[in-house]
């Protein structure tokens, strides 16, 4: 993996409605993604994960306005292949125009919906529905081999070709998923954005989409933003994390060290509201109350009613990301417990050491028990 | 709110290792099963008209048995189109069994309609999955909670129903219930309408609780607490849970005992501890290698299975695989599989599962290579 950015979000905001009775889906999200990286983005229901994604994807229709920020897209190099040498200038996805968007989209970032079921043309054939975004992007290329290239999709996500001429409904739900996925690379693009891509799967069938997305992002080198409501799959997938909540990232690291020591009590709540397979069981607890309501956002930071360490500056100024310590340049969180301006209170046990997770155990023996429960599975 | 310890004393005792586990295994032989489900099963006829030949139909669940116990949950795992759901409808009398038998009490139930079904939903109450769609949109809350209160005639007077309807939405954790008695479900949250649809069938004063994917429709962090409240109910009435959900993760948290179903038929059952730490069924090795586990996302040892290798959906249920279903997906399966569906095959301390790997008499010793290594090597 380098380490070169591959998109990159500023300050980006987008609201629902205008003026006054807007709606902040997303307030001021800032990220960068690099080459090759699986990036997760874990949230709630009415998090603005989506709102993020599709705002990325210039996908977003009114009443849905962005109202600040910028897109960069670094585009790859190796254009060669086809002849004509794209520029390699960044692209302003926000300030696109329409033929730049249509010519932006598939070549560089394709999405993988939500719902396989929907997202095919139940009336027209696999090989009909990938040849025919061949067709519209690239026009020179002739019938036969538009043909070849179908195969070569639906081999690369590891469909036999002879379900080339199948329709939809045909197909199981996970090959279902596995198409929507070949027709998402039919351009090889740099960027992917998967909107809950096995949501709808069962967990044997999403471990298989889960490994050929893997195994595809090795060999053809994309990005991914991977967006989900399941923390416990993006630990799996995920090279770099981030948690939204009420429209902001509260927090973003690397997938170890989001799970080793989560910092935003936001974060170490999802991490204990999902129970174990494995080690001792416990009491769990979850987050207590609701997600709030975007009509009407907690002043201050919105977690905290919710928020088992919420002190007096909680509720009326609005924390901001910061990195905490110079070793993990790459977690940041937003949390006025590590702000000493703030005046917190000591920080609580959960969130200050090594030990932040599962039966308070110190990493190293953890792992061990771990290892020692997977030997007594098998 | 306040946050309530799940695990009774008695289900403490039982994750203990294997000292403390015989008296609670004792103390559960006392209990006899309030709700029985005997050798059911169930097929859904298909549509359109065949005139010769035999009718053909979506064989859904094929000879199940579970026995429901006072204070004691019972977890369904399965995938989709397992036949998981189908069980909870048929303990429900939403329909009629094809064969077999339900026993209430000892006694067999019959019926689905009719005084006779009143008086069994009396005791026995369904949560639905979806709290989106399981409350009408043109009734209160006070509708729907004093609607059972009325028909099953635990309140008469308007001023009983009005006590009765508070208690209940305090109950299920709703406080001030005055903030919440005149709303309509619109108003409320995901997880708000599951804590009314959940004081909807307490409202009947049920014994036994049916408990659809109570929390698969809700945000994650708000899952734990639903079920923190059905343990805590479950606890104070005694009730006896049935769980059903595709999560096996929550199995293990929620349930005493865990079934694991695949294409209508149960491959393993037995305490959720013994089948989650120590699964015998390939099925349910699958089911596990494939869940998502963080704890051991740093570890490889997945790839080594040869479970994983095997791609494959589970079968029509219209005309399922002869013998054990899940043999075309099985990397250990033999002929024998092929041609007799497994009997039951007890393996010590309650836990059993249906796989000639474990027969008495296909237990043989060339097939030990093919088996998974731990099994084999336990042995």
């Amino acid at each position: 993996m380098t380490n070169d950015a591959v998109l990159e979000v500023k300050h980006l905001s987008v609201d629902y409605g205008s003026a006054a009775g807007a709606v902040h889906a997303v307030d001021d999200v800032s990220f960068t993604l690099r080459r090759g990286q699986i990036f997760g983005l874990a949230g709630e229901s009415g998090s603005g994960k989506s709102t993020l994604a599709y705002a990325i994807a210039r996908l977003l229709r009114p009443p849905a306005v962005v109202t600040k920020g910028e897109v960069w897209f670094y585009p790859r190099s190796d254009e060669a292949s086809d002849g004509k040498a794209a520029s390699t200038a960044p692209v302003n996805v926000l300030g696109l125009t329409p033929q730049g968007l249509r010519a932006f989209r598939w070549r560089r970032l394709s999405i993988v919906f939500q719902s396989a079921m929907n997202a095919l043309n139940p009336v027209l054939d696999i090989n009909t529905q990938i040849t025919d975004v061949l067709r519209a992007h690239e026009p020179g290329m002739s019938r036969k081999a538009r043909q070849e290239r179908a195969l070569e999709l639906l081999r690369l996500v590891g469909i036999a070709p002879d379900r080339l001429h199948s329709y939809p409904h045909e197909l199981s739900g996970g090959m279902r998923q596995r198409a929507i996925i070949a027709i998402a690379l039919a351009l090889n693009p740099d960027l992917i954005i998967m909107d809950e891509p096995t949501t709808a799967l069962d967990v044997v069938v999403q471990r298989e989409i889960l490994a050929e997305i893997s195994a595809l992002r090795d060999r053809l080198g994309f990005s991914v933003i991977f967006i989900t409501h399941d923390l416990s799959l993006l630990l799996e997938i995920s090279d770099q994390i981030a948690i939204m909540y009420a429209g902001r990232l509260v927090e973003t690291a690397k997938q170890r060290a989001l799970y080793h020591q989560p910092r935003h009590p936001y974060t170490y709540g999802l991490l204990h509201s999902f129970p174990k397979l494995h080690g001792p069981r416990q009491n769990m607890t979850g987050i207590p109350g609701s997600p709030p309501d975007l009509r009407a956002v907690p002043a201050g930071c919105a977690f905290n009613p919710r928020c088992n360490y919420a002190f007096g500056a909680c509720q009326h100024v609005q924390p901001r990301l910061m990195t905490l310590c110079p070793a993990e340049p790459e977690q940041q969180v937003a949390c006025h417990l590590y702000d000493p301006k703030m005046g917190p209170p000591d920080l609580p046990e959960a969130l200050s050491g090594q030990d932040a997770l599962i039966g308070n155990a110190a990493p190293a023996p953890q792992k061990e028990s771990a290892h020692e429960h997977s030997s007594s599975l098998f | 709110m306040s946050i309530l310890h799940p695990f009774s004393k008695s289900s403490v005792d039982k994750t203990g290792q294997n000292g403390s586990r015989k008296p609670a295994k004792n103390k559960a032989n006392q209990d006899t099963p309030i709700l029985e489900a005997l050798h059911i099963r169930k097929e859904f006829p298909l549509g359109g008209l065949k005139l010769f030949g035999p009718r053909r139909g979506v064989k859904a669940v094929e000879d199940v048995s579970l026995a429901l116990r006072p204070g004691r949950s019972l977890a369904v795992v399965g995938e989709s189109g397992s036949g998981k759901t189908t069980i909870a409808r048929l303990l429900a009398q939403l329909y009629p069994v094809s064969s077999g038998s339900i026993r209430f009490r000892g006694a067999a139930v019959r019926g689905t309609r009719g005084r006779k079904a009143r008086a069994y939903r009396r005791h026995v109450q369904l949560i639905f999955q979806d709290p989106f769609s399981s409350l009408n949109p043109m009734h209160t809350i006070r509708y729907h909670l004093s609607r059972p209160l009325r028909i099953h005639g635990h309140a008469r007077s308007a001023a009983q129903v009005e006590r009765q309807v508070k208690a209940l939405l305090e109950r299920v954790n709703l406080v001030p219930a005055e903030q919440y008695i005149d709303k309509f479900p619109h108003q409320l949250s995901g997880g708000q309408r599951q804590r009314v649809a959940i004081a909807r069938a307490l409202a009947a004063q049920p014994e036994v609780l049916l408990a659809d994917e109570p929390v698969s429709m809700l945000d994650v962090s708000i899952r734990l607490d639903i079920l923190n409240l059905l343990l805590r109910l479950k606890e104070e009435d005694r009730l006896a849970l049935l769980y059903i959900t595709h999560d096996i993760a929550s199995a293990r948290y929620f349930a005493d005992e865990t079934l694991v179903m695949y294409a209508g038929q149960v491959v393993e059952g037995g305490p959720s501890e013994e089948v989650i730490q120590q699964p015998k069924h390939p099925y349910t090795q699958l089911l596990l290698l494939s869940a998502p586990a963080p704890e051991q996302a740093e570890e490889q040892h997945r790839a080594d299975s040869p479970l994983l290798a095997t791609r494959g959906d589970p079968p029509s249920l219209i005309d399922p695989p002869k013998g054990c279903r899940f043999h075309p997906r099985c990397p250990y399966a033999m002929p024998i599989c092929r041609e007799q569906v497994p009997p039951r095959t007890d393996l010590g301390a309650g836990h059993w599962t249906h796989c000639f790997l474990y027969g008495e008499t296909t237990r043989l010793g060339d097939l030990k290579p093919a088996r998974p290594t731990k099994v084999a090597s336990e042995e």
